[in-house]
């Protein structure tokens, strides 16, 4: 008797289940002006398009409004990236008061190579980079996908 | 107002005053088929273009909207892309049976829908054995399917036909019986009776809940007998590319196509006809005045929209629910869907024997 | 000749052609494709005597349950798409001369019948009467042969369920 029970209870939830699944389903099926979320993309890229914030599109590196960016040139980034997209050139530089420090001089990511993985970006101890929704990358020259992130003239943002 | 047996009642008269009688048959059946063929392809048509609509909006895409008014003209384009690709049959096919394969289970379609009631005086052979002879028929398809699968040499097509045989052959068994529970109450085999004994209310009211119940088991297993999601571990595309139709290309593949649409409508004619009764409009026994509004919509508004629900359950049905694995499958009709059938057809007998039901 | 006639000894025709192949042919699945053609074609002979009840019975139960299980056992054997081998000369005797026998015996018997035209009024082969036919205990009632057949498979539903048995381990 148990057990015939437990059966019929069986039956019993597995329309339940069904029916929320179901019940869904027929929500979307009758608000698809409030649910449709595809973009008609060519027609719309200058007007109503949405490119959620963290689509992860290419790799930056943010400057602040002093042109400073938080890149410390460790190179950790060059080694998680398994594609090799990243080479970072540092240089020796003298502070005054005689100390020996490595700074950033060129920040190079190519971006032809990169497939958008995000090991770089986990990999960054002071998250210096980050990427950046968009996604219409293409070029017409082959040279212009390799690109050096960091602006001329910026330097390391101390910490606060 | 002009009802469908006059209109084949002139057809006919005015075929008899040009030809003789032989020729007058001959000729009646050449233009129901053509008929037929017709209205479905129509029908087929509808049902893609709902199905990707359906589909879109329910997984909050937009659906076909850029061939014509709508995508309305996305279904022309396919068939005309499939009309013009060559029918190619790889080397070491078994060329006889994989050619006849998709002409089999697409004749056999067609054949299940000889005896669908389409509106009062429009039927193509009212046989005493109506609902037999469709369910019979169509487990013919099934060997199309196995035939399909073998002769293509090939392993995903081979266990997709073994996949679809054995879930065929298992859900025809609870689809018969939830159709057993009516034609028990209704005490025919013929469609044209049962659906006059659904003058007075639908079967699926006046059965009280084993009516209902069939009603439920009758969707779930025709699903399955048609191969669609969730019940569609004979094409399921991830694992075994799409079955036994794999190795098909071009209008064999269309055949492939157009039978599963065609099944899945003569799996809803059937269970409108059975639970919801066919043309016949919605009446409620005592209520003259509104059965008589009922009556002025016409009898094939009232068909279709019955199929088109059915159908649309199907399609509800697709695209909410993940594929079942095969040991669920069978543990699904084996465990659950055919003993309640069966205790479910004793309790009909039992209401029967004690006419309780209305 | 009617046209009934006409039709009949086409269905004829096919049967026998089907079933001759079915037969012949060195590829085991052809085989039981062309053994379905063959019972397709009898369910056709019922149709043509208005039989229409028989005629789907025929069909669900040979096309959809014998035939594809047949099938099934077919997929089960591995090579089945292969050619069978020929028989040898041995075999072919005793199949020649155990199916010549038969055809024999049997065209014997059908010679020595004499066909009188039946006397009784046809009976009306609605489903209705056929079922109650079926499980009359009156003369011309089939109710024994009815749970004879019924007893044969519930003996071999047993027989299956006690082959699928696991035994326990002690
Ligand atoms: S996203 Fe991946 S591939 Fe691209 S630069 Fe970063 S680590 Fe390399
Ligand atoms: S971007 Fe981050 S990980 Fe890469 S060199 Fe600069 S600080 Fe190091």
């Amino acid at each position: 008797m148990k057990s015939l029970f437990q059966y019929l209870k069986e039956v019993f939830l597995g329309f339940y289940s069904l029916w929320t699944g179901l019940k869904l389903t027929l929500y979307y099926f009758t608000h698809p002006r409030k649910e449709i979320i595809t973009e008609q993309y060519p027609e719309n890229r200058t007007t109503t398009i949405n490119i959620p914030e963290r689509f992860a599109g290419e790799v930056i590196l943010p400057h602040d409004e002093n042109n400073k960016h938080k890149c410390t040139a460790c190179t950790l980034c060059e080694m998680a990236c398994p594609n090799g997209s990243i080479k970072i050139i540092s240089v020796q530089e003298e502070s005054e008061d005689g100390k020996k420090k490595r700074v950033l001089d060129k920040w190079i990511y190519n971006l032809g190579m990169c497939t958008f993985c995000g090991q770089c970006i986990d990999a960054c101890p002071q998250d210096a980079i980050i990427m950046k929704n968009s996604f219409e990358l293409s070029v017409y020259n082959r040279n212009d996908l390799v690109k050096t992130l960091n602006k001329p003239g910026s330097k390391l943002k101390e910490k606060e | 107002m002009i009802g469908f047996s006059d209109i084949t009642k002139w057809i006919h008269d005015s075929l008899s005053s040009a030809l003789s009688p032989g020729w007058v048959l001959a000729s009646e059946f050449v233009l129901a088929g053509i008929a037929v063929i017709l209205i479905v392809v129509v029908l087929v048509v509808v049902m893609i273009y709902m199905e990707r609509k359906v589909a879109g909006f329910m997984q909050l895409r937009l659906g076909p909207h850029r061939v014509g008014p709508w995508g309305t003209m996305q279904v022309f384009a396919d068939v005309f892309k499939l009309l013009l690709k060559e029918s190619f049959a790889p080397n070491s096919v078994d060329k006889f049976l994989f050619n006849l394969a998709p002409i089999l289970v697409l004749a056999v379609s067609f054949m299940a829908l000889a005896p669908i009631s389409w509106a009062p005086g429009l039927q193509l052979w009212d046989m005493n054995i109506g609902i037999l002879y469709i369910t019979a028929v169509s487990s013919i398809g099934v060997i199309g399917i196995l035939m399909a699968g073998w002769s293509s040499n090939n392993k995903y097509s081979l266990l997709g036909a073994m996949r679809s045989g054995a879930q065929i052959v298992s859900y025809e068994l609870s689809a018969g019986l939830s159709i057993v529970a009516v034609i028990a109450m209704c005490g025919s085999l013929s469609v044209h009776d049962i659906i006059m004994s659904q003058a007075d209310g639908w079967w699926i009211f006046k059965g009280h809940l084993p009516i209902l119940f069939a009603f439920i088991v009758y969707v779930i297993a025709g699903t399955a007998e048609v191969n669609r999601a969730p019940f569609d571990l004979a094409e399921a595309e991830s694992e075994l590319t799409a079955g036994y139709h794999t190795e098909y290309s071009g209008m064999q593949f269309g055949m492939f196509y157009l039978t599963e649409y065609i099944n899945m409508v003569v799996i809803a004619m059937i269970g409108s006809t059975v639970f919801l009764g066919g043309w016949m409009p919605f009446h409620i026994y005592g209520f003259d005045a509104f059965n008589g509004v009922m009556d002025y919509i016409p009898s094939f508004v009232w068909f279709f929209g019955k199929i088109f629900m059915i159908i649309f359950f199907m399609m509800w049905f697709r695209w909410t629910f993940p594929r079942l694995r095969i040991d669920q499958l069978l543990k699904l009709e084996w465990k659950y869907l055919l003993p309640l059938s069966i205790v479910n057809v004793v309790i009909v007998a039992f209401i029967t024997v004690m006419k309780w039901h209305f | 000749m009617s046209a009934s006639a006409i039709m009949f000894y086409i269905v004829g025709a096919l049967v026998l052609t089907f079933g001759i192949l079915t037969v012949f042919t060195r590829k085991i699945f052809r085989a039981a494709v062309y053994l379905l053609l063959s019972l397709i074609g009898i369910a056709g002979i019922y149709i043509l005597m208005d039989m229409q009840f028989v005629a789907a019975l025929q069909i669900v139960i040979y096309v959809g349950g014998i035939v594809v299980l047949i099938i099934f056992s077919i997929f089960l054997t591995h090579s089945a798409g292969e050619r069978l081998p020929s028989r040898l000369p041995k075999h072919l005797f005793w199949a020649v001369f155990l199916a010549a026998t038969g055809l024999l015996l049997s065209a014997h018997v059908i010679y020595q019948f004499n066909y009188v035209a039946s006397t009784i009024a046809p009976i009306e082969h609605s489903v209705k009467n056929i079922g109650e036919q079926l499980i009359d205990f009156r003369k011309y009632g089939y109710v024994f042969p009815f749970e004879v057949v019924s007893i044969l498979l519930l003996s071999a539903m047993i027989g299956s369920i006690v082959i699928a048995m696991k035994t326990k381990k002690q």
